[in-house]
C-alpha cells in the first residue's frame, strides 16, 4: 500500500514537473500581454512534430532537437506575434481572446493535411527505460524531463530577476504604462514574451516527444490543463505556474488512484474553481 | 437594369433545368445509389478513411468482373437481375458527431436520391443516422458499429452484419474458459478497465454482468477519460488488485498510453485481453513491440487466408489499390455492400419494402464471407446476424495472429503474459 | 439603440417575412436543416451576447446550460412522462438556477479568469454527465416517439414545424434581448463592462446585474438545449456538453459583433452555412480544409475587423449616409 502511495507520488510530480513546462509558457504570455493563447496545446503538438521529423528524416534524437524546437516556436512566436497579436493588441478583450481560437484551430487542421491524423511515436529515443529503486520505478525518458523543467524554470527566473531585458518585461507585465513611461519599448517586449512562451513550449513539446505518441490532436488536454494551471497559480506568475502544475499533476494522480479515475479531470477543475472562488488573483498572483 | 435581372434568372433556371435533367439522366443508366456516412475529418477520421477504403473495394469488385473471386456479385459486372445496375456509393461526412449522422442520412436520402445506406462506425452517429432513414423508409446495413442497443430497437429497417460488444465479451470470457480447459490452468479474478465514452462502458457493463456467469470475481472495475494524458494512476490501481486477466476496452491514444504504461510500472497480470484500440492499424506500428502478447477481440485478422483463400485474395486487391493491407475496420466496412447488392439482386428491385424482405431472406454461406463464420442471416426480430461471432489475435512478433476459436487458430496463444522486464 | 428608423423597420420586417416564406419556397430537408442549425446558433449566440457582449464576462462554457435544458426536458419526459414544452420551461430554471450558483463564486473574475472558470464548470459537468447512470451516462438516452403534434413537441414526416419553433426562439431571444439592453439592466451591464469602479460609484450592484444577465443568457441557451434534444430525437455528453459549442457560439456572437442586438445573427447566418456546405463540399475528401479556412476566417476577422461584421455592415451603412 504504502509503496503505491510512493509510487503514485513520483507518478504525481513526474508529470506535475511536464505541465509546469507546458504552462509556464502560456503564464508568460497571458502576463504580459494579458492574452490567452488558445493555440498553446496545437504549439506542443507542433514541436512534437519538428522533434519527430528530425528524428525520422536525419535520426537526430528528440535530446539534441530541443534547441532547434526551440528556437524554430520562437520564431513561430514572433510571426504569429507581428501578425496577428499585435493588430489586437488594442481592439476589444473579445477578439484578443478568439484570435488565438482562429490560430488553433487552423494549425490542427493544416497538420491533418500535412501529416495525416495518424499516431507516431518515436522508435527507439537515446533516454528510454526505467530505473528501479526497490519497488518504485521511476522512468528515465520522465525523469530527465522533469529535470530539465525545473532547470527551465530556473533560468527564466533569473532571466526575468536579472538581465536588462528580463527586467523589462518584468516591468511591463507590472504596470504597462509606467514601464511605457520609462521609456521600455513595450511593443518589442510583447513579441519577445510571445516568442519566449512559444519557445518555451518548443521545449516541452521535445521532452514530451522522447516518451509519448504524437498526432495532430495531442495538443488538446495538455492545452487545456494548462490553462487551468496558470490562472490557478495566478496572473503571469511563473512561480504560481510552476507550483500550481506540480499540485495538479499530484492531485490528478492521486485523486484518480484514491477516488475514481473516471473523474480525476473534474477534481482537477473543481480545485481550480475552489481556489479561484477563495483567492480570485490565484495562488500567487496579486 | 431590370431586364438584365430577368435574364439573370432565366440564365439561373436553365442551368437548374438542365442540371436536373443530367440526373434525371444518370439515373436511367441504372446506377443505385447507396449513401455512406463516415467520419472523414475530425478526431477520428483516420478510421473513418479506413472503413471507406474497405467500402470502395466492395464497390468495385461489385461493379467489375472478378470470375475468382467467391464473393456475392463478384462474377458478374453489376447487378445481373437489375440489367447489369451499378452500385454507386455517396460518402458524407459525419466528424463524429450524431447530429450530423442525421442531417447527412437526411441529405443523402432527399437530395442524392440514395435509396439505401451504410456506415458511421461510431454507434451514436449510427444510432441517428438510423433513425432518419427509418423515419424515411429506407434500408441500412451496417457492418461496422458495435453497440448491443443498436439493434434493440426493433427498427424495420435497419440490419447489423457485424458482431456488437456483447458477443465480443462472451467470446472472451469463452476463450478463458477454453484456456483452462487446454492448458489445465485456473482463472480467480478479472480487472474491467474502459474508457468512459459510449463504447468502453458498453463494454464495461457486459464484463461486470457476464463474469459472475462464468465464476470469475472482478477485483477491479475501473472506467477513465480516453483522452487522459497520463494513467499511472490507473495502472497503478491496476497493481494494486492485482488481477488474473486484464480486460481493457480502448480506443487506440489510451491503448498506446496505457500500453507504454504498463511497461513501465511494470504491470502483469497472467494475461491481458483487450478490445478495439490495439488493432487500429495505428498502434502497432506506435508502440512496436511492446505492443506483442495483447489478445485482441477481432472479426478479422490476414492469417484467416490460411484456411480462407479469399481473404488473400481479397487483401491482394487491396494492396493494389491503396498499398497497405487490409486492416479490421476496412474489412468490416468491407461486408454491408454486398449484403445489400445481394437483397436488391435477389429483389430485382430497389424499393425499399421489396429490398427489406430480402434483407430479412438473406442466406450468404461462409464461405462467401471474409470472416470465419457459419454465414449472415438476420435475426427476424433484432436484424441482428445470427452467425456473428468474434474471433481472438494475439500480437506476436508485431502480428495480428489468429488465436482464437482454437480450431480456427493459425497459431497457439502465448500464455501467461511474458514479464515486462524479461523483454528487449 | 432603441429607437428604429422606419427604414430599419421595414428591413426587418422584410427579413422576417423572408424567412417565414423561406419552406414555402425551399423544399429540401437539408437546406431545412441549416436554417434550422443556423436559428439555433443565432439564439445561443444572441443568450451569450447578454454575458459577452455587454457584461464583458466571456463565457466559453454555454455547452453547460445548453446540455442541462436538454437533458433536463429529456430525463423528465422519459422518466416522469413529463410534456416537453413544461420540461423546456423546468430545464430552464434549472440551468438559471445552475447558472446563479455558479456565478456567485465567480462574480469577482474578470476577463480571462472568467473565461477559464467556465470552460473548468462546463467540463465538470461534462464530466459528471458522462458518469452519472441516471441521465444515461456516455451511452446517452433515446427520446421516446411521440406521435407528432405541437404539443408534444415532436415531429417525424417534416422539419418546417422545427423551423418555425426554432425562429419564433430566436425571435423571442431577440425580443428579450433587445429589451433589456434599452431598458435600465442594460445601461447598468454596460456601466458594468466599461468600467468596474465607475459602476460600482454608481451605486449599481454590480454582482446582482451580473447575475441576472447569467440567468437569463442560461435559460434561454437551455431552451436552445430542450430544443435540440426533441429535435435530433437523441442526446449523449458528446453531443450536447463539449467545448466545441461552447466556442462555436462564442464565434458565432464575435464575428457577427458583439455586443449589438442583429450582430450574432449576422455571425450565425455566416458561420453555420459555411460550416454545414463546406463539411458537404470538402468534408469527403477527408482533409480538413473546410476547418483551415475556418480558422483563417476568425484570425483574419478578429485581427482586422474585430467589431464584427455588423460593425463592418454599418460602417458601410453610415458611409453610404
Amino acid at each position: 500500500m504504502s509503496e503505491q502511495l510512493i509510487q503514485q507520488l513520483v507518478n504525481g510530480l513526474l508529470i506535475g514537473f511536464l505541465y509546469s513546462l507546458i504552462a509556464i509558457g502560456l503564464t508568460m504570455i497571458w502576463g504580459v500581454m494579458n492574452i490567452i493563447n488558445f493555440a498553446h496545446g496545437d504549439f506542443l503538438m507542433l514541436s512534437m512534430f519538428i522533434s519527430f521529423w528530425l528524428y525520422t528524416l536525419y535520426g537526430l534524437d528528440p535530446i539534441f532537437s530541443i534547441p532547434i524546437c526551440t528556437g524554430l516556436l520562437f520564431l513561430l512566436g514572433l510571426l504569429i506575434y507581428k501578425y496577428l497579436v499585435s493588430k489586437v493588441m488594442t481592439g476589444p478583450a473579445l477578439a484578443q481572446l478568439v484570435v488565438t481560437f482562429g490560430v488553433s484551430i487552423f494549425i490542427a487542421n493544416a497538420a491533418v493535411l500535412l501529416w495525416t491524423p495518424d499516431f507516431k511515436m518515436i522508435e527507439k529515443p537515446l533516454l528510454t527505460g526505467t530505473w528501479s529503486f526497490g519497488t518504485i520505478q521511476l522512468s528515465i525518458p520522465k525523469a530527465v524531463a522533469s529535470a530539465g523543467s525545473v532547470l527551465v524554470s530556473l533560468a527564466l527566473f533569473l532571466f526575468l530577476r536579472k538581465s536588462k531585458t528580463g527586467k523589462a518585461i518584468l516591468a511591463t507585465e507590472m504596470n504597462r504604462n509606467s514601464a511605457l513611461l520609462m521609456g521600455v519599448n513595450t511593443d518589442r517586449v510583447n513579441a519577445l514574451s510571445f516568442a519566449i512562451g512559444s519557445a518555451l513550449v518548443g521545449i516541452a513539446g521535445a521532452f514530451l516527444s522522447m516518451y509519448y505518441y504524437i498526432y495532430p490532436g495531442v495538443g488538446g488536454t495538455f492545452g487545456l490543463i494548462s490553462f487551468c494551471i496558470v490562472a490557478l497559480g495566478g496572473f503571469g506568475s511563473i512561480e504560481g505556474a510552476f507550483i500550481a502544475g506540480i499540485l495538479i499533476g499530484i492531485v490528478q494522480t492521486l485523486g484518480g488512484y484514491f477516488f475514481d479515475p473516471a473523474y480525476k479531470y473534474a477534481i482537477v477543475f473543481a480545485l481550480y474553481l475552489v481556489t479561484v472562488w477563495i483567492r480570485p488573483q490565484g495562488l500567487l498572483g496579486w | 437594369m431590370r431586364g438584365e435581372r430577368g435574364r439573370g434568372l432565366l440564365f439561373v433556371l436553365t442551368v437548374l433545368l438542365s442540371l436536373s435533367m443530367a440526373s434525371a439522366g444518370v439515373a436511367a443508366d441504372k446506377v443505385i445509389k447507396i449513401g455512406a456516412v463516415y467520419p472523414l475529418t475530425g478526431n477520428i477520421a483516420s478510421t473513418g478513411l479506413d472503413c471507406r477504403r474497405g467500402v470502395e473495394l466492395a464497390v468495385d469488385i461489385i461493379n467489375g468482373k472478378y470470375p475468382d473471386l467467391n464473393l456475392p456479385l463478384a462474377k458478374d459486372a453489376g447487378l445481373p437481375n437489375l440489367g447489369g445496375a451499378k452500385i454507386e456509393i455517396v460518402f458524407a461526412d459525419t466528424k463524429g458527431e450524431p447530429r450530423n449522422g442525421q442531417a447527412e442520412a437526411e441529405r443523402l436520402v432527399t437530395q442524392e436520391k440514395v435509396v439505401a445506406m451504410i456506415g458511421a462506425y461510431q454507434s451514436s452517429v449510427t444510432k441517428t443516422a438510423s433513425q432518419a432513414t427509418e423515419r424515411l423508409k429506407i434500408p441500412y446495413v451496417c457492418s461496422d458499429s458495435s453497440s448491443p442497443a443498436l439493434t434493440e430497437r426493433d427498427l424495420k429497417y435497419f440490419f447489423r452484419v457485424s458482431p456488437h460488444d456483447a458477443i465480443f465479451v462472451r467470446d472472451q470470457f469463452n476463450f478463458l474458459r477454453d484456456l483452462e480447459k487446454a492448458r489445465n490452468v485456473k482463472f480467480h479474478t478479472i480487472a474491467a478497465l474502459y474508457e468512459n465514452t459510449e463504447f468502453g462502458s458498453n463494454v464495461g457493463k457486459q464484463i461486470l454482468k457476464v463474469a459472475p456467469e462464468y465464476g470469475y470475481r472482478v477485483v477491479a472495475d475501473i472506467s477513465y477519460a480516453a483522452n487522459a494524458t497520463d494513467v499511472t494512476s490507473e495502472v497503478g490501481r491496476l497493481i494494486k488488485a492485482s488481477p488474473d486477466v486484464l480486460m481493457h476496452a480502448s480506443y487506440i491514444t489510451d491503448a498506446i498510453l496505457f500500453t507504454k504504461t504498463f511497461k513501465e510500472m511494470g504491470f502483469n497480470p497472467q494475461g491481458i485481453t483487450t478490445f478495439a484500440g490495439y488493432i487500429e492499424p495505428g498502434y502497432l506500428p506506435a508502440v512496436k513491440g511492446d505492443g506483442n502478447y495483447f489478445v485482441i477481440r477481432s472479426t478479422f485478422a490476414l492469417d484467416l487466408a490460411k484456411r480462407k483463400p479469399l481473404v488473400a485474395k481479397v487483401n491482394e486487391l487491396f494492396k493494389k489499390k491503396y498499398g497497405i493491407d487490409m486492416s479490421e475496420n476496412a474489412a468490416r466496412s468491407f461486408t454491408a455492400p454486398f449484403v445489400l447488392a445481394d437483397a436488391m439482386n435477389r429483389a430485382k428491385t430497389t424499393e425499399a419494402e421489396a429490398v427489406v424482405k430480402a434483407l430479412l431472406a438473406t442466406d450468404i454461406p461462409g464461405d462467401q464471407v471474409l470472416y470465419p463464420w457459419i454465414g449472415i442471416k438476420f435475426d427476424p426480430q433484432s436484424h441482428q446476424n445470427i452467425y456473428a461471432q468474434g474471433t481472438l489475435v494475439q500480437i506476436q512478433d508485431q502480428n495480428y495472429v489468429t488465436v482464437w476459436p482454437f480450431d480456427s487458430a493459425a497459431a497457439p496463444v502465448i500464455w501467461p503474459f511474458p514479464p515486462w522486464k524479461s523483454r528487449k | 439603440m432603441g429607437k428604429f428608423t422606419p427604414r430599419q423597420i421595414a428591413l426587418y420586417v422584410v427579413v422576417l417575412v423572408a424567412l417565414i416564406a423561406f419552406p414555402l419556397v425551399v423544399k429540401g430537408t437539408f437546406p431545412t436543416h441549416v436554417m434550422i442549425m443556423f436559428f439555433m446558433f443565432a439564439m445561443m449566440g444572441v443568450a451569450w451576447n447578454l454575458l459577452g457582449g455587454y457584461a464583458a464576462m466571456f463565457s466559453f462554457g454555454q455547452a453547460a446550460f445548453f446540455g442541462i435544458g436538454a437533458y433536463t426536458s429529456t430525463i423528465l419526459l422519459m422518466n416522469y412522462h413529463v410534456n416537453p414544452w413544461i420540461g423546456l420551461v423546468v430545464g430552464g430554471i434549472l440551468a438559471a438556477l445552475t447558472g446563479a450558483a455558479i456565478g456567485i463564486p465567480c462574480s469577482n473574475l474578470r476577463g480571462h479568469y472568467f473565461a477559464i472558470a467556465s470552460i473548468a464548470f462546463a467540463e465538470i459537468v461534462r464530466i459528471c454527465f458522462n458518469n452519472w447512470k441516471f441521465v444515461g451516462a456516455a451511452e446517452g438516452l433515446s427520446l421516446p416517439l411521440l406521435p407528432e403534434s405541437l404539443g408534444n413537441f415532436m415531429f417525424h414526416s417534416t422539419k418546417v414545424p422545427y423551423y418555425y419553433i426554432m425562429l419564433a426562439f430566436l425571435v423571442l431571444s431577440i425580443f428579450i434581448c433587445w429589451y433589456i439592453t434599452v431598458n435600465r439592466g442594460g445601461f447598468y451591464l454596460r456601466a458594468i463592462k466599461e468600467s468596474h469602479e465607475l459602476a460600482k460609484g454608481m451605486g449599481i450592484s454590480f454582482v446582482r446585474y451580473r447575475l441576472y444577465a447569467i440567468m437569463v443568457s442560461a435559460f434561454l441557451t437551455a431552451m436552445a438545449g430542450t430544443f435540440y434534444a426533441q429535435y435530433i430525437l437523441y442526446l449523449d455528453p458528446e453531443s450536447v456538453l463539449i467545448l466545441p459549442i461552447s466556442v462555436q457560439v462564442v464565434l458565432v456572437a464575435m464575428l457577427g459583433g458583439a455586443g449589438t442586438i442583429m450582430g450574432p445573427v449576422i455571425g450565425a447566418v455566416i458561420l453555420i452555412p459555411l460550416s454545414e456546405y463546406t463539411r458537404v463540399w470538402l468534408g469527403t475528401k477527408g482533409t480538413g480544409v473546410d476547418m483551415m479556412l475556418y480558422g483563417v476566417l476568425i484570425m483574419l476577422i478578429s485581427a482586422y475587423q474585430p467589431k464584427g461584421v455588423w460593425g463592418l455592415l454599418t460602417a458601410i451603412g453610415k458611409r453610404a449616409k
